[in-house]
């Protein structure tokens, strides 16, 4: 009876290894955002924010969703980029508000900025991700720009958690 | 005449007394040994070829044997060959399934040998065991990634669901795997030398080679490999037939004689 106690654990323990399964929830990372940080343009090092920043994408008529809208106290600021595609362009607005025909009346600078997407496999549970690399802008210049310069200050990105552009306003 | 009498009378005696040296045996002993059979066993698993036919995803099957090579150690060996479908997909959300991952197939082979041993004691004329044993194995395969979509948690740009990867298949090929496996199991004879056998085993991986772009999620022979951890379960179902090739005499067991005083 003994033996037969002992293998009936031992065969308990092998079976409960094969109904053991991490929950497939995907954590451990994800598609990164561009993280922008907006500087002052007279004191480079100090960081500024837009008053009223509303940031909708090109060919959207909704404003991103990461960030509160034309909120006046951010200073950085993480915007989703296309992956289907090399480019993905903003509507960047300073003084964002609606005259009585829900027009904007703030400052519109259009900013396009363009990569190569790279499809890096993070874990079972999650799969693929993209990453960009070969970042550049493109500030579409126009009779009253309220951007004043850019800086990429990384052209690679992996992950939301350090800062890949500059913006002096 | 009486010479031949006294001559005879003392032979006579001298016989019978001959004949009453030997204390009575109480105990007659049976010269005849019982020896068990030897031999090889070969059979086919029984599991693979049944999921093959209920799943379309998947295909498979495994040969199994073992040498007898003394009273209780087998010397054991699976050979197999597996083709698996799987489609990964987002999990555990409450808006129930948002989107497909990835789809991949891995096909390929493995090899399994090792050494069986028996800690059952069979009765007289029956052949049954338990056995626990190890095995080393080794599988090479090739995984091919059907098509896979890409994971972003943001959904401004594509609300309706993932961004689509590459369409055409890429197959990942010359990987391999070898792992250590514990096995306990048991093996019945049915009747004339067919057995039934089961088992299940887990696995212990010692090297993986995979492709930078894809790791290897499934190995043939090994299943499923979790994030993190190295071990793997499988199990074995089979139907081997007995090739008897020569007879040997159990071990007597060891017994305490009791002396008569």
């Amino acid at each position: 009876m003994g033996k037969a106690s002992v293998l009936l654990l031992v065969l308990l323990t092998i079976i409960s290894f094969a109904a053991c399964e991490k929950d497939d929830i995907c954590v451990e990372g994800d598609t990164p955002l561009l993280v922008i940080l907006f500087f002052d343009v007279d004191n480079p090092t100090v960081e500024k924010p837009v008053p009223n920043l509303r940031i909708i994408g090109l060919e959207k008529d909704s404003v991103v969703n990461t960030i509160v809208d034309r909120s006046s106290s951010l200073d950085s600021i993480g915007i989703p980029l296309r992956i289907d595609q090399n480019n993905t362009g903003f509507s960047f607005i300073t003084g964002s508000a609606d005259d009585e025909n829900d027009m904007e009346t703030g400052n519109i600078d259009t900013l396009t900025f363009n990569y190569e997407t790279k499809e890096v496999f993070i874990s079972r549970a999650c799969g693929f991700v993209a990453n960009y690399e070969g970042l550049t802008d493109d500030l579409s210049a126009d009779t009253d720009n309220w951007i004043e310069s850019i800086e990429i200050v990384t052209s690679s990105i992996e992950n939301s958690a350090t800062a890949h552009v500059k913006i002096f306003h | 005449m009486l010479r031949y009498f006294i001559s005879a009378c003392f032979i006579l005696c001298f016989l019978t007394g001959r004949s009453q040296g030997k204390p009575i045996d109480l105990q007659p002993k049976d010269t005849l040994v019982y020896k068990e059979p030897y031999g090889l066993r070969a059979g086919i698993d029984l599991s693979r070829p049944a999921l093959s036919f209920l799943n379309d995803d998947y295909t498979g099957f495994e040969i199994v044997g073992d040498y007898r090579l003394t009273q209780k150690l087998y010397l054991a060996a699976e050979l197999g060959n597996e083709k698996k479908t799987q489609q990964e997909e987002l999990g555990n959300l409450d808006s129930g399934n948002l989107g497909e991952l990835y789809n991949y197939t891995t096909s390929g082979s493995y090899i399994k040998l090792g050494i069986d041993h028996n800690t059952y004691e069979n009765w007289y004329g029956m052949n049954n065991a338990i056995h626990i044993g190890g095995r080393y194995a080794y599988s090479t395969f090739s995984q091919t990634l059907n098509n896979y979509q890409i994971f972003d948690s943001n959904r401004y740009w594509n609300p309706e669901g993932f961004v689509q990867g590459a369409t055409e298949p890429e197959e990942f090929s010359g990987l391999n795997a070898s792992w250590l496996e514990f096995v306990l199991g048991l093996k019945v004879e049915l009747f004339a030398h067919i057995y039934l056998g089961a088992s299940v085993r887990l696995g212990y991986l010692i090297t993986d080679k995979a492709s930078d772009r894809f790791p290897n999620l499934w190995i043939p022979g090994f299943n499923k490999i979790t994030d993190g951890s190295n071990f793997g379960v499988g199990y074995n179902y089979s139907l081997s037939y007995f090739i008897p090739l020569y007879k040997k005499a159990k071990k007597p067991k060891k017994k305490e004689v009791e002396t008569l005083e």
